[in-house]
């Protein structure tokens, strides 16, 4: 009875392993997939004959200490050298040292060619003996990589200063400094078929909804693509509306964000070798959310969050809402100032779409300009663009000076939303508004957010309503949507994305 | 769409996204003829017809409730056969229930056109001189298709998240219209017979009108109970709306005064000024935002005709969406039928008339029949823990 269940539980290892290893495989096809032999010089030239003219593999060959030919082989520039030399080379060729395997902190070993080769391009050092059948593969790695910066793209002023960078590891290591939960799980992926790239799905059990997990999971499992490059990547294959401008996932450069969101229920998926993660599902809160705001007072978070909607506000409508006083309702702006913006206006040969799209996209322009430029040069640019330009295009009669006065705004609020993936689009949608605006004028407007509207209703981000806890309307999760509530009054987590233990503080916490 | 939902279960309307429902449905362009309608028989006292109506309307909405409560999750398509039916001849219960089907859905999509036919009106004599009247038409049916291109719980969120955009608004001009205000235009309190208060509520209930699409959307209520008081929230607001626009008038212009304007509650934006002179004239503003509380009101009925002609026939999204597309060539036509804004109104107040006999009628005779035939009682009891 026990042999049988003994034979069972190996079954059905075997079946996971193979299931798990199948997807990660599927690049290695061309990897002829046999066992190593006991003869060092025949394993050799099979690892040297998959990987080709690689001039940068090096295969080390020396003796060990009881008399076997062994040759170390990895690849320049992915290993930490000292390690090789000083606890694989100098250990096992020293007499005195009885001990028999290398004195690396990780040492697996393997008789599968394929497996070998993987390791050795993820930079893995692998040691073969001659006479045994079987590699071992030492995690020597260690390549050179940037440090823990600032992010660049959500400074706060106040938070911790710490982003994530390129390497997956550091980053994990990053949301587990923050997060000392043993209900902390990650799941280790492996996408893209060619660049092998290690992704980790990273949720709270116990917080996150199971079904929700699993879905996520399946999803990038699905992906079959050659390359993986960056998170954005993976945003953009598993997203539930492929035509949709709104991001519906959420990617952020902030561990202490990544830990907000996991502790919220939500699922963060970290991509090796960029140091943007992903957080799904994503709200249109995040539009005008920020992690800053609970690190503040609850009066003045309160307040940046309205200065944001409406700077968001702001950046998508003041340009169209300049078209349409200007071009249909003159009547609405009061009477001195219209015959001021008329003045301005007077020499400017163009209508007044014209004239804005004119400025707005010179703008944009200016924009994608100056993020190019080398470091020192971007911000003059920005100057002699914004000012030198644009006083000469009012001088010469080209565009009014309120326009001037309205492309500034419009610029600057778009940058106040702390989300930049967000702000984007909302950039992009400014330009059919306004040629709407230029049709119809405030009617026009109004048809568009309208349209807008209803697309946003009908966006589910997993399962979970774009709009909520606005629509479906969720009286509590109002308390942390345009306003921030105090901590004492936030008790219990948002119920939007079934959290299983709603419980954020107990009521005898109170300070 | 090989992605499945996560949370696989039905979503089902809330209470408050009942209430938006009706109440943003109701509230369309009848807000701005109101005054004017309503003082035409009542004079001072024009302000108690919505009262008045609202009555009627509730008495109307809580039938249909009860219909729905019959059997829930059911919608009046879906129902009907089983009333007029038996088991022997399914068949006949469903030829027998089709004229009132028919009547309501038609009635409904000829509401559509007019409501739009309105808009556009006011729309091209106050706002796009210029802008030929079809294509504001043409712009709002789009709007409709839009949402007509989605599923059901989208209308219940879109309603939702419009329905502050339509109140506010209007309670704003209502109130800020008190500025100017002669109270005594408001007396003598009352002076017509007791006949004209029920003339009078006979012509502010059109403008209550639209709550017929509950029919179809009580169907996925949340909860059963919630049916009813959904059903009375939303014409209460309405009402408290209606009645603080038709005072505003009266006590604004006086109804002589009233009884000379074709849109009596654009005309009171035009006399509110907002202080600090941000913007100078209101109007336009106004009318943009309204176009908010006629795409609800259109769109809603809109889709309640196409999701019914959906359910008639058995059909799935993709019907919807193609059946929506085609529905609208009719619905332009019928929208430019009446040749001037008399002719309008005239079409209005018929519909006016064909909407309170539908309205009361048609559940009242569900509710007898149900009654008569002994059909609610089982139905409760199979579904008394929804």
């Amino acid at each position: 009875m026990s042999q049988f269940w003994k034979a069972w539980q190996k079954r059905k290892e075997a079946i996971q392993t193979q299931t798990l290893n199948q997807h990660a495989n599927k690049s290695m096809e061309s990897v002829s997939d046999v066992t190593l032999t006991p003869d060092l010089k025949e394993n050799l030239s099979l690892i040297e004959h998959q990987l080709g003219k690689c001039d940068d593999l090096v295969v080390r060959r020396f003796r060990i200490k009881t008399g076997e030919d062994a040759a170390i082989i990895f690849l320049d520039g992915m290993v930490d050298r000292n390690v090789i030399s000083d606890y694989i080379i100098r250990y096992m060729t020293t007499p005195g040292i009885t001990y028999e395997d290398p004195a690396t902190n990780e040492l697996e070993s393997t008789d599968r060619l394929r497996q070998v080769v993987r390791n050795i391009l993820s930079g893995t050092a692998v040691l073969i003996i001659d006479g045994k059948r079987k590699a071992f593969l030492n995690n020597t790695r260690g390549w050179e990589r940037r440090g823990v910066e600032e992010p660049q793209t959500e400074s706060v002023v106040r938070g911790p200063r710490d982003g994530f960078c390129e390497t997956l590891c550091v980053n994990a290591a990053l949301v587990r400094f923050r997060l000392k939960d043993p209900n902390l799980r990650v799941r280790h992926l492996v996408v893209g078929q060619r660049t092998q790239t290690d992704i980790y799905v990273m949720y709270i059990e116990g917080l996150a909804h199971p079904p929700l997990v699993e879905e996520i999971l399946q999803r990038i499992e699905k992906i079959n693509v050659d390359s993986i490059l960056e998170s954005g990547y993976i945003e953009q294959m598993i997203q539930d509306r492929r035509w949709s401008p709104f991001p519906q996932i959420q990617n952020t450069e902030r561990p202490d964000k990544v830990v907000a969101n996991l502790l919220e229920g939500k699922i963060a998926i970290l991509v090796d070798g960029t140091p943007f993660g992903l957080i799904a599902p994503a709200l249109f809160s995040q539009f005008y959310q920020s992690p800053e705001d609970y690190y503040e007072r609850f009066y003045i978070a309160t307040l940046i969050r309205l200065i944001r909607i409406i700077s968001i506000t702001i950046a998508l409508l003041l340009p169209s809402l300049y078209i349409s006083f200007s071009a249909f309702h003159p009547e609405m702006i009061p009477s001195r100032l219209v015959i001021a913006m008329a003045a301005g206006r007077s020499t400017v040969p163009f209508p007044s779409l014209v004239e804005a799209m004119f400025m707005e996209v010179a703008i944009e322009i200016l924009r994608e300009a100056s993020v190019r430029l080398p470091g020192p040069i971007g911000p003059t640019i920005g100057i002699v663009g914004a000012l030198v330009v644009g006083e000469a295009a009012v001088t010469a009669g080209l565009v009014s000076p309120v326009m001037v006065i309205i492309v500034a705004v419009t610029t600057i609020g778009s940058f106040a939303s702390p989300s930049y993936s967000a702000a984007i689009a909302i950039r992009m949608l400014r330009f059919p508004v306004m040629i709407l605006a230029g049709m119809f004028g405030l009617y026009g407007i109004m048809l568009f957010l309208i349209v807008i509207l209803v697309h946003l209703s009908s966006i589910k981000s997993f399962g979970v309503p774009y709009m909520s806890p606005l629509s479906p309307l969720n009286m509590k999760g109002m308390l942390d949507l345009f306003v921030r509530a105090p901590h004492h009054l936030l008790k219990t987590r948002p119920t939007m994305f079934h959290v299983h233990d709603e419980v954020r503080m107990r009521e005898d916490d109170k300070p | 769409m090989s992605k499945q939902d996560v949370s696989s279960r039905q979503q089902t309307f809330s209470l408050w996204q009942q209430t938006s429902l009706i109440t943003s449905t109701l509230i369309g362009v009848g807000v701005l003829t109101l005054p004017r309608t309503t003082s035409n028989i009542l004079f001072e006292a024009g302000w108690m017809s919505p009262l008045f109506g609202s009555v009627v309307a509730f008495l109307s909405i809580w039938m249909i409730a009860t219909l729905s409560r019959r059997f829930p999750g059911m919608t009046f398509i879906e129902y009907s056969p089983i009333i007029w039916g038996s088991k022997k001849w399914p068949q006949l219960g469903k030829w027998l229930s089709l004229p009132w089907i028919l009547s309501f859905l038609l009635y409904m999509y000829a509401s559509t056109a007019i409501v739009s036919r309105i808009f556009g009106e006011v729309v091209v004599t106050s706002v796009l001189l210029d802008t030929p009247l079809e294509v504001v038409i043409i712009s709002m049916f789009l709007l409709a298709f839009i949402l007509c291109l989605h599923d059901l719980e989208v209308v219940a969120r879109v309603n939702e998240l419009l329905f502050p955009m339509i109140l506010f608004p209007v309670l704003f001009i209502a109130l800020a219209s008190f500025q100017k205000a002669e109270w005594n235009n408001m007396l003598p309190l009352l002076r017509v017979p007791g006949k004209s208060l029920i003339q009078g509520a006979y012509e502010s209930f059109y403008s209550f009108s639209g709550f017929e699409i509950m029919l179809i959307f009580f169907a996925y209520a949340h909860e059963n109970k919630s049916k009813v008081r959904a059903g009375f929230y939303g014409i209460a607001i309405a009402m408290v709306v209606y009645t603080l626009i038709v005072v505003a008038g009266i006590v604004v212009f006086g109804y002589e005064e009233l009884q000379r304007v074709a849109w009596p509650t654009l005309e009171l934006v035009k006399t509110t000024q907002v202080p600090g002179l941000i913007l100078e004239r209101l109007e336009s503003a106004f009318l943009a935002v309204w176009v908010a509380a006629v795409f609800t009101t259109v769109a809603n009925a809109y889709y309640a005709v196409v999701y019914g002609l959906r359910q008639l026939f058995n059909k799935g999204i993709v019907f919807q969406r193609i059946l929506s597309a085609i529905l609208f060539i009719p619905l332009f036509y019928i929208a430019l039928w009446p040749q001037n804004i008399v002719d309008i109104f005239r079409v209005s107040s018929y519909l006016g008339l064909v909407s309170l006999s539908l309205n009361i009628g048609v559940p009242f005779l569900y509710l007898f029949l149900i009654f008569a035939r002994g059909l609610g009682r089982s139905q409760k009891e199979r579904k008394a823990d929804g």
